[in-house]
This record gives C-alpha cells, structure tokens and sequence, in this order.
C-alpha cells in the first residue's frame, strides 16, 4: 500500500477508492440524516415508544 | 478516511448495491415488522376512514322512482 499509482485489482488507485469511499460516506450521512429527522416526526406525531 | 481501501478489493459495481440493498432490505423488514406488530400504523394509513364509518350515520336507501 505505498504506491499511490499502483492499480488493484479492482482497477482503482488508492487515491480512486478513497474518492469513492468518500462519497458513499458522504451520501450515507445525508440519508442518515433525513432518516434521524423522519424518525423525530414520526416519534412527535405517532403513538410510537408511547 | 478509514477503510477506503476497502474498494481496492472490493469492486464499487459489487459492494455500492450490496451496501444499498442490505440498508433497503434492513429498513424496509422494520418496517413491515412495525406493519404487522401494532394496530397504530394501520389505523394511520387507513386516514378517517374507520372514524368515518362509525360515526357516519347509515345513508337513506334509495327511493324506489
């Protein structure tokens, strides 16, 4: 893991996979983040946990 | 970021649907377990409907022309 041009096996580089991991982090937080709120609506406006 | 190398050996085509569908599949059982499991998300999704129907009163029948 210590060159950053070499191509792994799944045709990404270091820097590649890092940039997809990036992402994916970043669209898991957005929809977590909806989530938390849609679960505070629905624990304000449901019977839920009551 | 930790554990990005991951897609080094884990292709993006494989591992990005399979990270979605175990979240969808994951949500969606809740979900159903919640359907299933209590009466209140049903009555919810029904509306006024049940209300409606109990204390509407019974409409006239139709008169014979």
């Amino acid at each position: 893991m210590s060159d950053p041009d070499k191509v792994w096996p799944t045709g990404l580089t270091e820097g590649e996979a890092e940039e997809v991991h990036r992402n994916l982090i970043q669209g898991t937080q957005i929809f977590g983040m909806i989530a938390a709120l849609a679960h505070l609506l629905a624990y304000i406006y449901s019977p839920w946990l009551k | 970021m930790i554990y990005g190398k991951i897609w080094c050996v884990v292709k993006p085509s494989t591992g990005i649907p399979l990270f979605l569908a175990a979240v969808a599949i994951g949500s969606f059982a809740v979900h159903v377990a919640l359907l299933t499991n209590t009466t209140w998300v049903k009555k919810y999704l029904n509306g006024n409907t049940a209300v409606a129907a109990q204390t509407m009163p019974m409409a006239p029948a139709e008169a014979p022309k």
